[in-house]
């Protein structure tokens, strides 16, 4: 129960980050253009205009959007917005149904768990080579592969839960708000 | 292995992969290791993991997840309700009625969206409840927004024509502008095919709804100038010089949260709720995009796609069948790959033999445009399919089987700019001089 | 074996073409042994991840812009800094004199540095007349890195940033008056579609480079190895030279399309070199010894 809890939390403090995530995208791009609203009004009025630059906005949003990406894998899989097609699984009986969704959760445990390792070297490695962007503002490369490690790392874990329950004979989190496809 | 045993294996594995029930992101992204690991002799992990880190880190995409919360806000507030009310008496007595809206709102929509899931996924989130309310057809209202979410692809701006551009060095402003006609035909089309189905099926027809006298009718009316603000400040936005095309999803955003707060549907609980379905919404889409990245470079690293154009190549076709060739190729290709990713693939030999043949390479973008854009309703690996799937929880097979009418309009629609190719030459020749 | 090599630009482009015969020459010379794919426009690796894709082996060589590094290291800026070096002739001194560096540099990354060729020198594009510093001043003028960002500010214009394929819309829009890029890219992009003007300021060249990883080099037998060797110092020398018609060629295209080239005048010249000293003054102190060293060596 208190795993159960502790787990949710995560998934939920992930979720909340990436829509933090993608309201930044939206003040840093509404920052630059209210700027050149601002330079507009200034040459209407027969002023200089002031050039205000959100240095990077491109790149940072960018990152940002790997971020907001990886971060709500865990909530937008439990959620049942991940697709899928489900019209082999819907045609099989009850119990073959509930081996074919073990199968698919340890393919995705495994897929994701191998990914994640790999994502966690990239950082690993930029962070070694001292990567940087290109842009007005160096930001370390290292940081947002980071980000993108920590999301795929907590898909895995919401995997390996949704594993565990259907071994155990319970509802995987991700079909629980749907009563047609019962298992 | 050679070529067409690994083509095989990948294209099975994939299938099986995804009738199994594994997420389509996943499965594409399995298929992508396996083509690497049976043919190249590089990590597959760090291939995938370099590349997803390249598909997601961009700009360009920002621009899906700004969009579709734009649609999520929209959906809480009362504005769709307003716009199709607003419509409603205008288009009585044309057949097929408001199942126009999602052919028009796609088209207008499409001038400010690069990309057709995002079309797809912002009209569809407002168009689609309100049709099914209204007891249209759901096989039409789904058909029509497959369909003509395509139109952001084709009418600019459009990030294939961008990816075109630079490829072969052509001129991005006369793509877009030789797209407008070529997206307008569509969209004609698209109306015509709903007003046929319309006149030949009156009984899947709701009741029409009771004539309105024309005062009330203006008055009524009233009604969509609120969507239509919006849409002008998204498109203003950038034609005033305030916002690139990206920015200006970002001003889509700002303009809806105001009028929502305006009409009074804005608290905390739709903000956070839109903001939360956007974020696990745009989550699905950019991972199956991540896949499909994964399953292209896994395709650029074999050479697959590369050897089957060349074989086109060797082939001498004369231009008409070549044209035939290459569709087929492009539309089997587009199956399993989306649609950026063929052009990427194929540009560098496609394009000398194209110019051998004498065709112009602006028409050419155009043309692949539009086949490509066919790719985004075929299964299993089609962009439109899956957005539509996350709205109405049909199933990708389903909903391309009520796309399968507008498939061929698009098909059509290819016939046409071939016979008469200046419906795409035509506009830049004419704005731009020779 | 076979060799995938992710390159940024188009099949079109010279830098392009030249790798694409770099990659005969090899095969020629190796009877086939080694064979280089080359994948252009970004179609296996994108610009941005092409070093980091050769660093990690999952290509074994690449070409990338040099100064797309320059937050990385001062070195992979030193070919970009405005007017230090702004003739074919110039260019070369000033990369003879950083080569060995900027090899250094690249072989702590366990790369190998095989060839360089610069982009036709960079002008300036506007929608009016440039006749003086003043000219430019409070010009939204495109800004890409810290490099031209700082060039902007020195010029009192505005630093705008605009992505390559947003270059058309933003101008016509009015977001952007001004960018400072070479004639080739100018005539690729058709700018003639957006802009009026172009000031043949010719404010520096920068380079792009081929490298490989030094793993996959030494796993090369010898024969092959050199192989390699030959045909890049042939493609650097081609490169050059073709860098030159390119110029040509491409201002003679800006010309048949109705844009305006000028000369820069005299008080111009002036004005821009003053920045350019600036900024390589500010650049040398930046790099320390090291960059005053390179520096030295150029201007001997
Ligand atoms: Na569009
Ligand atoms: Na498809």
């Amino acid at each position: 129960m208190m795993v159960r809890k502790a787990l949710d939390w995560l998934y939920g403090g992930a979720e909340r980050l990436a829509m933090a995530a993608l309201c930044l995208i939206a003040l840093l791009a509404s920052a630059q253009v209210l700027g050149r609203v601002a330079d507009f009004v200034l040459g209407l009025m027969g002023l200089p205009p002031y050039g205000f630059l959100v240095p990077s906005l491109a790149e940072i949003a960018g990152f940002l959007l790997v971020g907001a990406s990886f971060l709500a894998l865990a909530g937008s899989l439990r959620a049942g917005a991940q697709i899928r097609v489900t019209l082999g699984l819907s045609a099989l009986s009850r119990r073959k149904r509930r081996v074919a969704e073990a199968f698919v959760l340890m393919a995705g445990v495994a897929l994701s768990g191998f990914f994640f390792l790999y994502a966690v070297r990239l950082a690993a490695d930029s962070h070694r080579f001292n990567e940087l962007s290109y842009g007005i503002l160096p930001v370390p490369l290292w940081m947002p592969q980071s980000v993108m490690a920590l999301g795929i790392g907590i898909f895995t874990i919401a995997l390996l839960q949704d594993l565990i329950a259907v071994l155990r004979g319970r509802q995987p989190s991700y079909l629980s708000g749907d009563s047609v496809e019962e298992l | 292995m050679d070529l067409l045993t690994v083509s095989l294996v990948v294209g099975v594995l994939l299938l099986l992969l995804l009738a199994a029930g594994l997420w389509v992101s996943l499965a594409l992204m399995t298929a992508g290791l396996a083509a690497i690991f049976l043919m190249v002799s590089v990590p597959p992990g760090a291939v995938m993991t370099t590349t997803v880190w390249g598909a997601v880190n961009s700009w360009d995409l920002t621009a899906l997840p700004m969009f579709i919360w734009m649609g999520e806000i929209l959906f809480r507030s009362r504005l769709a309700e307003d716009m199709f009310a607003g419509l409603a008496p205008w288009v009585r007595r044309l057949p097929g009625r408001l199942l126009h809206a999602n052919i028009l709102g796609c088209a207008i929509f499409a001038a400010v969206s690069g990309s057709s899931a995002a079309t797809t996924a912002t009209i569809g989130r407002m168009s689609l409840p309100e049709l099914l309310k209204r007891g249209y057809d759901e096989r039409m209202a789904i058909g029509s927004l497959a369909g003509s979410g395509t139109l952001g692809l084709l009418i600019p701006p459009s990030i294939i024509l961008i990816v075109y551009g630079a490829a072969t060095e052509q001129s991005i402003a006369r793509l877009f502008i030789a797209g407008v006609i070529p997206g307008l035909m569509l969209a004609a089309l698209f109306i015509g095919y709903t007003v046929v189905w319309a006149l030949a099926n009156r009984s899947r027809m709701p009741p029409a709804d009771p004539r309105i006298p024309y005062l009330q009718r203006l008055w009524q009316t009233r009604r969509l100038f609120p969507v239509l603000a919006l849409v002008i400040g998204v498109i203003g936005s950038i034609y005033g010089g305030f916002a690139s095309p990206t920015e200006a999803a970002v001003i889509g955003v700002v303009l809806s949260l105001g009028l929502s707060w305006f009409t009074g549907t804005l608290n905390r609980d739709t903000f956070v709720d839109a903001l939360r379905n956007a974020t696990r919404t745009s989550c699905m889409i950019i991972l199956i995009l991540a896949g499909a990245a994964v399953l292209t470079v896994a395709m650029g690293y074999t050479g697959i796609p590369r050897a089957l154009a060349q074989f086109i190549v060797d082939l001498n076709l004369s231009p008409y069948a070549l044209l035939a060739v290459l569709t087929l190729f492009f539309v089997v290709f587009g199956c399993f790959l989306d649609g950026i990713s063929i052009v990427v693939l194929t540009a560098s030999v496609i394009l000398p033999m194209v110019e051998a043949a004498g065709l112009d390479v602006i028409w050419f973008g155009i043309y692949l445009v539009l086949v490509v854009e066919m790719s985004q309703i075929t299964p299993p690996v089609g962009f439109n399919l899956f957005v539509i799937q996350g709205l109405t929880g049909h199933n990708i097979l389903k909903v391309a089987a009520m796309s399968a009418p507008f498939f061929l309009m698009m098909l059509i629609a290819v016939v046409l700019i071939v016979l008469f190719p200046q419906l795409a030459l035509w506009l830049p020749g004419t704005m731009m001089g020779n | 074996s076979t060799w995938d090599m992710p390159v940024p630009y188009g099949d079109a482009n010279f830098h392009t073409q030249n790798i694409i015969q770099f990659a005969e020459d090899v095969k020629e010379a190796t009877d086939g042994e080694l064979e280089i794919t080359v994948h252009s426009s970004g179609s296996l690796y994108k610009h941005p991840e092409i070093k980091n894709a050769v660093r990690q082996g999952l290509a074994p060589i690449g070409e990338v812009l040099v100064s797309r590094l320059s937050n990385e290291d001062l070195i992979y800026e030193v070919d970009s800094i405005p007017f230090l070096a702004s003739s074919y002739d110039d260019a070369w001194k000033l990369y003879d004199a950083s080569k060995s560096a900027l090899a250094e540099k690249l072989q702590e990354q366990g790369l190998q540095l095989l060839f360089s060729v610069p982009w036709p020198p960079q002008g300036v594009y506007t929608k009016k007349e440039v006749l003086s510093v003043d000219d430019l001043k409070g010009l939204k003028i495109r800004a890409y890195n810290a490099t031209t960002e700082r060039l902007a500010q020195l010029v009192d214009a505005l630093p705008t940033q605009v992505e390559v394929p947003d270059l058309p819309t933003a101008f016509a829009t009015g977001r952007v008056e001004a960018m400072i890029t070479s004639p080739s890219t100018g005539a690729n992009s058709k700018v003639w579609d957006f802009v009026s003007h172009y000031s043949d300021t010719q404010a520096w060249l920068p380079r792009n480079m081929v490298f490989v990883n030094k793993a996959a080099f030494d796993a090369l037998p010898e024969n092959q190895q050199q192989a390699v060797l030959d045909a890049a110092a042939a493609a650097e020398v081609r490169g050059w030279e073709a860098s030159r018609r390119e110029t040509e060629e491409k201002t003679q295209v800006l010309r048949d399309n109705g844009i305006v080239v000028t000369t820069p005048s005299a008080a111009l010249k002036e004005g821009l070199q003053a920045i350019g000293s600036q900024m390589a003054a500010e650049w040398s102190e930046k790099a320390g010894d090291h960059g005053r060293a390179i520096l030295e060596a150029y201007e001997n």
